[in-house]
C-alpha cells in the first residue's frame, strides 16, 4: 500500500519583477493507493503532478508531509523503497551509448537482480516486448517506439511492486502510446500498483480505478471516474475537471 | 551493497567515457603533444646553440692579422673579413658581418649595435681577445726569462658541475612535467562535464536517481571514474615525457653527457603526484560542473580552473620558488614544486606526505559539498 499524507513541496522562482518568491508546487496532497490499483493523477500542465510523482519516486525531497510505501519511509528506508519502484516519465531518457542488453544488465546490477536469473529474465522480457531483434543494438540508434519498449523493459527488469508513470504517453504516437497502455493493463493483472499521471483525461478514464484530480498543487477531487462524473453531473472527466475548478482554467 | 553500488556507477561511467570519442581524444591526444613539445623545443634550442657557434661569427677587422692572430681566429671559427672602416660599417649595416673591430695603436674597439647577432659575435670576439692576449703575455714573460708554465700554474681553476645543472635539460624537463599537469587538467574537464552537466542535459540523471543508489555512491562513482581517466592520461603523459626526453637526450648535442632518463624512484614519485593531482582536479571539476545546467555552461565554468591549475607552477618555475613543507600544503603549487624536485632528484618524502594530506583534506571537503548539493533540486534539475 502506498500512502501520501499532506505532502508539500516549496520552490523558489523569479517573478516578473526579477524578485525571488516562494511557491508551493504541491500544497498538502494526500491520497492512498491499494495494491493492484491504478491511480490516475490528473491535472493540467503545471498542476504539480510531476513534482508529486518525483517525490514519491524519491527523486525529490518533500518540504513536508509523509510518503509511506508498504509501511516504509524515505528517511529510513530509501534504498528498500526504491527497489520496489519503477519510474517512467515522458521525459525519461536512457543511455544512448549502451545497447538494450547492456542497459538491462546495468539495471540488474543496480537493483541487485541475482546473476543466475538475469539472462532468462532479459530474454523473457525481450520476448514479451518483441525486442529480440534490437537487443544488442545501441539505444541511440533505435526508433522512438523501440526506445519506449526499452524504457518499459527497464522498469520491468526488477519486478517492482509499484510503477510511477508520469505523462508516459506524452508526445508519443498512437502505437507507442498503446504499448504503454497495454503494459499498464498487463501489470495490473499481476497485482502491481500503478500511479499514472496524465493530462489526457479520456485516457485516464479508460484505465484508472481511482483518480486524484489536482489543480495548482491542491487536490480538488478523489474517487472513481464513475463517482466523480456522477457527482459533477458530467459525462467525462474533462468536463468534470472544469466543473470542479469553477468553469474556467487560469494558467497563472 | 554500498561498495557494489559505487562500483556499478563507476562501471557505467567508464563504459560511457570509453565509448565517447571526444572523451577518448582528450585522454589520448593531449599527451601526444608532449613529445612534440620536448623534441620540438630541444631541436629549437639545439639549432639556436649551433647558430651561436657557426652563424654569428662574421667579424670584420680594419687591420691585417699577424700569424698568431690568424691562428687564434681560425681556431675559434671566426669568419674574418679585412676592410677599411667605412666599408666595414656598410657591411655591418647590410647585415653581412655581425661585428667589426678597429685598431688604433694597441687599442682595439668593437663596433656594432645592441642586437642578438652582435651580442653573440661580441662573446666570440671577447674570447678571441682573451686567447690572443694569453699568447702575447706568454711571449712577453718568456722574453723576460719567466717560466710561463710555472707562472700559469700559480693558481688553477677546475669545473665540477653536475650534469643536472644543464640549463636546457632542466628547462625542458620542467616544462614537460608542467605539461603533464595541464594534460591531466584538460583530460579531467571533459568527462567531469559529461558525467554531471552532460547527464543532466541529456535527461539521464533522472533515470539514475530512480535507481536504489545513495547520492554519495553516485558522486563517489563519478569521481572515481573521472579520476581514473585522468590518472590514465597522466601515466600516458609521463611515459611519453620520459621516452621523448631520452630520445631528445640521444639526438641533440645540447644534452651531450647528460643522462635524461629518470631514475626509478623519480618515476614512482611522479606516479604518486599524478594520482593525487588527478584526484584533486577530478573532484574540483565535478564540483563545479555539477552546479551547471548545460554542457556548455560547465565548460565555460571550468575554463578558469584550467589556467589556475597551470599558472602557479609556471610562475614558481620562472621565479625559481623552492619547495618547502608549507608550500607542500598549497593545492596546485605543491604538485608543480614536487615535479621540479623530482626532476632535479631532490624530492623530500615529508613534502610528498604533506601534499597527500593536503589533497585528501581538500578532496574530502569538495566531495562532502557535492554530496550535499546532490540532494537539492537546484543542482539536479535544470528546470
Amino acid at each position: 500500500m502506498l500512502k501520501v499524507e499532506d505532502l508539500k513541496k516549496k520552490f523558489i522562482r523569479i517573478n516578473k519583477k526579477k524578485q525571488k518568491e516562494e511557491f508551493y508546487a504541491d500544497n498538502g496532497i494526500s491520497f492512498m493507493a491499494n495494491n493492484g490499483e491504478i491511480i490516475g493523477i490528473l491535472g493540467p500542465n503545471g498542476a504539480g503532478k510531476t513534482t508529486l510523482l518525483r517525490m514519491i519516486a524519491g527523486i525529490l525531497e518533500p518540504t513536508s508531509g509523509k510518503i509511506s510505501i508498504d509501511g516504509l519511509n524515505y528517511q529510513e528506508n530509501e534504498i528498500d523503497i526504491k527497489k520496489e519502484i519503477a519510474f517512467l516519465s515522458g521525459n525519461t531518457k536512457i543511455y544512448n551509448s549502451l545497447s538494450t542488453y547492456e542497459l538491462l544488465n546495468m539495471c540488474c546490477d543496480f537493483y541487485g537482480v541475482d546473476k543466475s536469473i538475469r539472462e532468462s529474465k532479459i530474454k523473457s522480457i525481450s520476448k514479451i516486448l518483441k525486442m529480440e531483434e534490437f537487443l544488442h543494438s545501441r539505444i541511440g540508434n533505435l526508433s522512438t517506439g523501440q526506445t519506449q519498449k526499452v524504457n518499459i523493459a527497464r522498469c520491468m527488469i526488477h519486478d517492482p511492486k509499484y510503477y510511477i508513470l508520469d505523462e508516459a504517453t506524452s508526445g508519443l504516437d498512437i502505437i507507442s502510446s498503446q504499448l504503454i497502455l497495454d503494459f499498464i493493463k498487463e501489470e495490473k493483472k499481476k497485482g502491481k500498483t500503478i500511479l499514472y499521471s496524465t493530462h489526457y483525461m479520456e485516457e485516464a478514464e479508460n484505465i484508472c480505478d481511482n483518480v486524484v484530480m489536482i489543480n495548482k498543487g491542491i487536490v480538488i477531487k478523489t474517487g472513481t471516474p464513475q463517482d466523480i462524473k456522477k457527482e459533477t453531473k458530467t459525462t467525462n472527466l474533462r468536463d468534470a475537471f472544469f466543473v470542479l475548478i469553477g468553469g474556467s482554467y487560469d494558467e497563472k | 551493497m554500498m561498495k557494489s553500488n559505487i562500483f556499478n556507477v563507476l562501471k557505467k561511467e567508464l563504459r560511457e567515457t570509453y565509448r565517447d570519442k571526444k572523451s577518448l581524444s582528450m585522454m589520448f591526444i593531449i599527451p601526444l603533444l608532449i613529445p612534440v613539445l620536448v623534441i620540438g623545443m630541444s631541436a629549437l634550442f639545439d639549432v639556436q646553440m649551433s647558430k651561436t657557434e657557426n652563424t654569428y661569427n662574421k667579424i670584420g677587422f680594419d687591420y691585417a692579422f699577424n700569424e698568431a692572430e690568424k691562428s687564434v681566429a681560425k681556431e675559434m671559427k671566426i669568419d674574418f673579413t679585412y676592410a677599411k672602416v667605412d666599408k666595414l660599417k656598410k657591411l655591418y649595416e647590410e647585415g653581412k658581418i655581425d661585428l667589426y673591430i678597429t685598431r688604433e695603436n694597441n687599442i682595439y674597439t668593437m663596433h656594432g649595435s645592441d642586437n642578438e647577432n652582435t651580442s653573440y659575435a661580441l662573446i666570440l670576439a671577447e674570447s678571441y681577445f682573451e686567447a690572443y692576449k694569453g699568447i702575447l703575455e706568454n711571449e712577453y714573460l718568456a722574453k723576460n726569462g719567466v717560466d710561463t708554465i710555472e707562472f700559469n700554474n700559480l693558481i688553477s681553476v677546475k669545473k665540477d658541475l653536475k650534469t643536472e645543472d644543464n640549463y636546457f635539460a632542466n628547462y625542458i624537463t620542467n616544462y614537460a612535467f608542467l605539461f603533464i599537469i595541464m594534460a591531466i587538467t584538460i583530460s579531467a574537464t571533459y568527462p567531469a562535464t559529461d558525467t554531471t552537466a552532460g547527464e543532466k542535459e541529456r535527461g539521464t540523471l533522472e533515470t539514475l536517481l530512480t535507481f536504489p543508489i545513495r547520492s554519495k555512491d553516485i558522486i563517489i562513482g563519478k569521481f572515481l571514474s573521472v579520476s581514473l581517466s585522468s590518472i590514465m592520461t597522466g601515466i600516458i603523459s609521463l611515459v611519453l615525457t620520459i621516452v621523448s626526453l631520452v630520445i631528445a637526450g640521444n639526438t641533440f648535442e645540447l644534452y651531450e653527457g647528460i643522462d635524461m632518463m629518470l631514475p626509478g624512484s623519480s618515476m614512482l614519485f611522479s606516479i604518486i603526484v599524478i594520482i593525487f593531482y588527478s584526484f584533486l582536479i577530478s573532484g574540483l571539476c565535478i564540483a563545479i560542473a555539477s552546479k551547471c545546467k548545460t554542457f556548455k555552461e560547465a565548460q565555460s565554468a571550468l575554463t578558469p580552473l584550467t589556467f589556475i591549475s597551470f599558472f602557479p607552477g609556471m610562475i614558481a618555475f620562472m621565479i625559481e620558488v623552492k619547495s618547502s613543507a608549507l608550500l607542500s600544503l598549497v593545492p596546485f603549487l605543491n604538485f608543480s614544486l614536487l615535479f621540479t624536485d623530482i626532476t632535479n632528484g631532490s624530492v623530500e618524502l615529508i613534502n610528498i606526505l604533506l601534499m597527500i594530506v593536503s589533497t585528501l583534506v581538500v578532496i574530502s571537503l569538495v566531495l562532502a559539498i557535492i554530496i550535499r548539493q546532490y540532494k537539492s533540486e537546484k543542482v539536479l534539475f535544470s528546470n
